[in-house]
């Protein structure tokens, strides 16, 4: 993960229209936030259009980023995620859904407890916690709503669960992560 | 639509964080983000609890010509506009631009550390052309009332008979709060309220207007705005 100390101060510089300092910016996040626009689209030509649609919007927003209180990584994570859902719901748009009962099946294991790698810092180690005391369905739905960018309907779909199962439990897993963060902060 | 029951509101923030709020309710949802700065903060939350998540995957170096693409729109300053485009405060604060940016580093310099310290929070506030005419800073963080530093650049006149009162900007649809009256000298101090001091987290930016002297008779501003200017956490 980019050093967040070093990539706040690059996107202070590039709220001055520094664009030597955006193109820093470029060189340390671009590799980690085209791998969350490829989890999400899993196709390079769209993952690639929205990393730059991204990167034009981070730039021309970047000022608004002080007022949002969130880490830097998290605040442009949250751009590329965004552009790539929008992109996702795009009238006449079929995502090929070959591998993802591939993607189902290599996933860890249901059972309690799987090591969730979540690198580093006192909030990971936090949120890795907490996903292991949720039910494993629970937990991998969320995961994997997460990671992929899967709709309900798509979720229910590869997991074959009727969707209110699969809502029942992406509502309740994250009520009680709720929970369990703010109870340990 | 406003979304009023609590509970509803962070399910709504959460799913939308997750990705799994989609189709015409998550447009909705986008809506209600705009001018509901309290559902934004819902919203900030639980991609703050998520994001480690992201540090699972891996990265993947993107093809040199995205780079190439995205400079060149960004230098030509072509944008298409998106999801945080509209928000009401961007139609009428615009950046300072270049001349913004040497203010900035002559304020800096006279700033102590930052590094290890608490954060401060820095505004360059232009005029109706863009020109930086005065900076305001504080230190974040820190308990009781924060002290505000402040710069007029030039030596601007104030016509007798007005006042100079400097407003609180805190975006969406919320009203201006007046942070009191300031003078036309180059290095001040204000104090910061203390009704004001709990509004500081979600500062988004200063406005700066003409007022009969002794300040708005509204609460609110009343005449023209002279200067304006958006936060910069340094």
């Amino acid at each position: 993960m980019p050093d967040n100390d070093a990539i706040a101060e690059l996107m202070a510089r590039c709220a001055l229209r520094d664009q030597r300092a955006f193109a820093e910016l470029y060189r340390l996040t671009s590799a980690k936030l085209y791998g969350v626009a490829i989890r999400i689209l899993r196709r390079e030509d769209w993952a690639e259009e929205v990393l730059q649609e991204s990167f034009v919007n981070i730039w021309n927003h970047i000022a608004e980023y002080s007022a949002t209180r969130s880490a830097p990584m998290t605040w442009m994570t949250a751009i590329v995620r965004n552009r790539a859902l929008d992109w996702l719901r795009r009238p006449n748009l079929e995502r090929g859904d070959e591998d993802y009962d591939l993607l189902v099946e290599s996933l860890p294991d249901q059972g309690p407890g799987p090591d969730v790698v979540l690198g580093h810092g006192r909030d990971a180690a936090a949120l890795a916690e907490c996903l292991r005391q949720l039910s494993g369905d629970q937990r991998q739905t969320i995961m994997l709503a997460y990671a992929h960018g899967l709709s309900h309907g798509e979720l229910a779909q590869h997991l074959k669960q009727p969707l209110g199962t699969v809502k029942t439990w992406i509502r309740r897993g994250l009520e009680r992560l709720k929970g369990c963060m703010d109870g340990r902060s | 639509m406003k979304y009023r029951n609590e509970q509803l509101r962070d399910a709504l923030a959460s799913e939308y964080a997750l990705g799994t709020l989609q189709g015409r309710a998550r447009r909705r949802f986008e809506r209600s983000l705009k001018d509901d700065p309290q559902l934004r903060a819902l919203v900030t939350r639980w991609q703050d609890r998520l994001a480690p998540l992201d540090a699972a995957g891996q990265p993947i170096q993107p093809p040199a010509r995205v780079w190439r693409t995205t400079q060149e729109r960004i230098q030509t300053g072509r944008h298409r506009g998106g999801l945080w485009s509209s928000l009401p405060f961007w139609r009428t604060v615009g950046l300072a631009g270049i001349a913004g940016a040497l203010t900035l580093a002559l304020l800096l310099a006279t700033l102590p550390p930052t590094r290890h310290g608490p954060e401060t929070m820095v505004v360059v506030m232009s005029d109706a052309e863009a020109n930086p005419a005065m900076t305001v800073s504080w230190p974040m963080q820190q308990r009781g009332q924060p002290r505000m530093r402040i710069r007029v650049m030039g030596h601007p006149e104030m016509a007798s008979g007005t006042a100079w009162e400097l407003w609180l900007l805190l975006g969406g649809e919320q009203k201006p709060v007046s942070l009191g009256l300031i003078g036309t000298e180059a290095m001040q101090e204000l104090t910061v309220p203390r009704s004001v001091v709990p509004m500081m987290d979600r500062a988004y930016g200063l406005a700066m207007s003409i007022e009969p002297s002794g300040g708005s008779p509204t609460g609110q501003p009343t005449g023209p705005v002279l200067y304006k200017g958006q936060c910069v956490l340094m």
